[in-house]
């Protein structure tokens, strides 16, 4: 795995023929091996535990995920926010890294968005588990209807509602662009009902000049209009927090505090998947050494931010006045929740150090742990940030120090990583997880290149 | 749809609730509380009234150690370690209840709109448009919001026959899922306001209690319209100097309250809550 | 007057900007310099200094979209809280200004996106059917290929061109 050997400065090599780049990343979407399926029934009995533990709450009520006054919020809204964060990757690698033409997000971001559309659908999910009275959602949604009424557009739970809309939307729109040339490669490699499905996907694409001129300049458009949409929504989650005025929620610094572990989060979980895809689909011309080198640095430097803003935020409540918000902090640190908020800190503030180790950053095995870790701080974050509000309110008499989630949270939980992971694994096989024009034109700049610095 | 309700008047939807005129915000009435807690002996006979009228479930032992008890109105029990020498000096007894605020923080944030602020100052909770989210307990200070974590009429058979003879006609039996609180009794406020119009007057002062003032046996919790200078309430938040529209109130601006007894809870988180507390007088050592 | 289309496939980017260069110096009669296209497995913006600057009119629109996205989301918003002017809500004005700038915000951006994405395929004249005009799997994988429409006679003259070029391989499809 320690490929020390490896030319270390170049993200790709460049003299790959774009046949072979077509051939590697097609036989990636070809008949699944066994262990697909394995994995895949894996992920689909997780889900069906959260299917499972979903039924049950729905049939008897919200009272058995040991929900009680005041933790009225438990793991589903902590993990809505933790997918929902997990989704800003996608964005960060697609739009951020396009706009300043930084050229090695090319053989990665494809999956780092597909990753984002799956996050939000699955935090949608989370949404819909959380309601008590689930089969009326639809109340929530604005449309003229005949009971005459409106949704509250004052409640933060509602921005969400409509920035998750436009978010999900938005980046489905933007990973379909995005792959037309490569559905029309793969049309044009394909037999059976594999081509009829792929040439509807592909609209015709031809990769005439027309097309190849205004697919630029959409493109990079729609990127631009996503990454502001990116921080806002994340902003928006947040404020479901920030608006209140819990102790240990009405903080001004909570918008770019979630949007700053956001992209940790996903920046850590695109180091997952980096790994897996490698790995499974043998993409190690691709998705090289130095690619998950520069990742990791940019996870480090995401990482400081985020330890930045959380060392802002308990410096300004332990020398503020506000004895409300100081004790849910005392309470963080030293009540019942202590060991889940100091592992965060550990793995969200510590772990990440070993990122800067060159030997680190080389060895997957060690970034593979490493990441996860990094996620699981993510996690608990969320959780910390949403359990010791409600056991440690303004009301002396409703404090709360022993109310726990029961099976049944846990269980909702899990199944969503089923969920997700079946919706990547149905992605990797029937959309290229590569994109195989832009790593063409990665190669054929660095070709040129190379050609002006011999002649010159 | 209504564009021409929002370019009719656009000052009336841009102004901020309370004004500081009560007569201007609530023209007829403004239903408010005064609570007497030197009164109060801790008897829960307001909890049972209000079990009674309201159509609460009774929870069960489990449930109501779990913390899913559905007590509209509670008495919290507060121990002072310091002065226990006399008895009866352990225990200070407080009625929470909804404090009806005037600017809920608990309105702002349901995202269907199912809790808002009446004409007559109470703070509403419309069961049939509840979809559950549960964030407007989430941001009640007070906690005093409860959520039907179980059907209790149906799976929980919370009461078995003969008992649902004894439920009150004039308010339904919720469902699970949905969230309710305190209604200052508004199923007799609306009757009593029916009969009133209907005999072209306003509600007189005593015409109309919620059920725990009316079962209170030591007259602990007095009820009425603040806008009748001249009804109980109205005339105890005078002699208290409390004020609705205010975060912090004249005579609590110099540190003490110059000895006046009356004070809101929490009330610097400008929730202008409806509910006045009398605070106990305490006995010192002489 | 019948029209021959051709297309014919170079190796890289060099060769095929090498036979355009020489059909455009060319000046045959009826052959115009917008009949000719080029077909690439990735984009190549240089090509615009051998064909012509040729217009990507997507960001008008996408003018458009935002604003009427923003707008449009507005007026729905604010006159669905007009609605409600008997339901106060937390002693905050009926009509908020703080929660309906982030929502106009997220409009804007809605609408934005989709229009943008709506333009993309006018202009690229998405989706097409592929059976009305020459192509070859090749062009996806490494190999680029120019298509001239021209009249019978001046075909003859592009055909020679590509193959001084070393075109790989060349197609003929009559029109009409």
């Amino acid at each position: 795995m320690n490929d020390f050997n490896r030319d270390k400065e170049k993200d790709i090599r460049d003299d790959i023929a774009w046949a072979q780049i077509n051939k590697d990343v097609l036989q990636s979407i070809d008949k699944p091996r066994s262990a697909f399926w394995q994995l895949f029934a894996f992920a689909g009995f997780l889900f069906a535990i959260g299917v499972g533990c979903e039924i049950y709450q729905y049939r008897v009520g919200l009272g058995v995920g040991n929900f009680d006054n005041p933790h009225m919020w438990g793991l589903y809204i902590a993990s809505f926010i933790f997918w929902i964060g997990m989704s800003h990757s996608g964005t960060l690698l697609s739009a951020i890294l396009h706009i300043i033409h930084a050229d090695w997000r090319k053989p990665i971001y494809r999956f780092a968005e597909a990753m984002t559309t799956f996050s939000l659908m699955t935090a949608g999910l989370f949404v819909m588990v959380h309601l008590g009275r689930l089969w009326q959602v639809y109340y929530a949604l604005p449309y003229p209807n005949e009971r005459w009424t409106w949704p509250n557009f004052q409640s933060p739970l509602l921005w969400d509602a409509m920035a998750i809309f436009t978010y999900l939307t938005s980046s489905m729109l933007f990973l379909y662009v995005g792959a037309i040339p490569d559905f029309a490669i793969c049309r044009d490699n394909a037999t059976g009902w594999r081509k009829n499905f792929y040439t509807v996907l592909a609209l015709g694409w031809m990769g005439t000049d027309r097309q190849w001129r205004n697919f630029r300049v959409s493109y990079m458009t729609i990127a631009c209009f996503l990454i502001p949409l990116a921080v806002s929504v994340h902003s928006i989650v947040a404020s479901d927090f920030a608006m209140s005025q819990q102790p240990g929620w009405h903080i001004t610094s909570f918008p770019p505090y979630f949007v700053a572990g956001a992209l940790y989060s996903g920046c850590a979980a695109i180091i997952t998947l980096f790994i897996v895809l490698r790995h499974t689909f043998r993409f190690e011309e691709y998705m090289t050494f130095p690619i998950l080198d520069k990742i990791a640095r940019l996870t480090f430097a995401i990482a400081m931010v985020w330890t930045y803003l959380n060392l802002i935020e308990f410096a300004s409540v332990w020398y503020g006045h506000d004895m409300y918000s100081k004790e849910v902090l005392i309470q963080k640190a030293t009540g019942p929740y202590s060991p889940f908020w100091w592992t965060m800190i550990f793995c969200g503030s510590v772990v990440p150090f070993a990122l800067l180790s060159k030997w680190v950053r080389a060895n997957l095995t060690a970034m593979m742990i490493i990441s996860l870790l990094l996620n699981l701080g993510m996690w608990l974050e969320r959780w910390m940030i949403v359990a010791p509000t409600f056991s440690h309110g303004y009301y002396p008499w409703t404090l709360d120090h022993d109310q726990w989630p029961s099976f049944v949270q846990w269980g909702i939980v899990l199944g969503s990583f089923g969920w997700f992971g079946l919706l990547f694994m149905l992605f990797c096989k029937l959309v290229p997880s590569v994109s195989m024009y832009e790593v063409k034109e990665m190669v054929y700049h660095r070709t040129l290149a190379r050609k002006h610095a011999r002649e010159a | 749809m209504s564009f021409s309700y929002m370019l009719q008047d656009w000052t009336k939807y841009r102004s901020t609730h309370p004004s500081g005129d009560l007569a201007k915000d609530h023209p007829e009435y403004k239903w408010a509380m005064a609570i007497d807690l030197d009164a109060c002996t801790g008897c829960n006979a307001c909890v049972v009234a209000c079990y009674a009228e309201n159509n609460l479930p009774v929870v069960g032992k489990e449930k109501f150690k779990h913390g899913q008890v559905m007590h509209w109105i509670r008495i919290e029990r507060y121990w002072n370690d310091e002065d226990i020498e006399t008895p009866h000096q352990g225990a200070q007894f407080m009625p929470m209840l909804c404090q009806q605020c005037e600017a809920a923080p608990c309105e702002t944030v349901c995202p269907v709109g199912a809790t808002n602020h009446t004409p007559d100052g109470l703070n509403s909770q419309i069961y049939n448009r509840c979809i559950g989210s549960r964030y407007c307990s989430a941001n009640c200070p007070y906690k005093v919001r409860y959520f039907n974590w179980y059907n209790y009429p149906e799976q929980e058979n919370a009461w078995p026959d003969p008992l649902p003879m004894q439920l009150n006609p004039d308010l339904t039996v919720r469902t699970k899922g949905i969230m309710e609180k305190c209604t200052f009794c508004v199923q007799r406020l609306r009757a009593a306001q029916s009969t009133a119009r209907t005999e072209g007057r306003l509600v007189k002062d005593g015409e109309v209690t919620t059920a725990c003032a009316q079962a209170c046996p030591t007259g602990a919790i007095t009820f009425g319209n603040l806008v009748d200078p001249y009804s109980k309430v109205a005339t105890m938040w005078r002699q208290q100097r409390v004020e609705l529209h205010k975060d912090i109130q004249d005579k609590d601006r110099n540190g003490d309250n110059d000895g006046v007894r009356g004070y809101r809870v929490l009330e610097d988180l400008r929730a202008y809550p409806s509910i006045m507390y009398l605070e106990r007088i305490r006995d010192t050592k002489a | 007057m019948s029209a021959v289309r051709i297309l014919g496939l170079f190796n890289d980017f060099d060769a095929a900007a090498n036979a355009i260069r020489e059909v455009r110096d060319a000046n045959l009669p009826t052959l115009k310099l917008d009949d000719v296209t080029i077909k690439s497995p990735i984009e190549h913006p240089e090509v615009e200094e051998l064909l012509g600057v040729r217009p990507a009119p997507t960001r008008k629109y996408t003018l458009v979209g935002a604003l009427l996205g923003g707008s449009l989301g507005f007026s729905l918003i604010a006159s669905a809280q007009g609605n409600f002017f008997a339901q106060l809500k937390g002693g905050k004005p009926i009509i908020p200004l703080p929660p309906d700038f982030v929502l106009t915000y997220e409009m804007l951006i809605l609408g934005g996106v989709y229009i943008t994405v709506l333009a993309f395929l006018l202009c690229a004249g998405l989706p097409t059917r592929m059976k009305s005009t020459l192509y070859n799997t090749k062009i996806s994988e490494d190999q680029i290929g120019v298509m001239v429409k021209a009249d019978k006679h001046c075909i003859a003259e592009v055909k020679k061109i590509f193959q001084k070029h070393s075109a790989l391989s060349i197609q003929e499809e009559v029109l009409e």
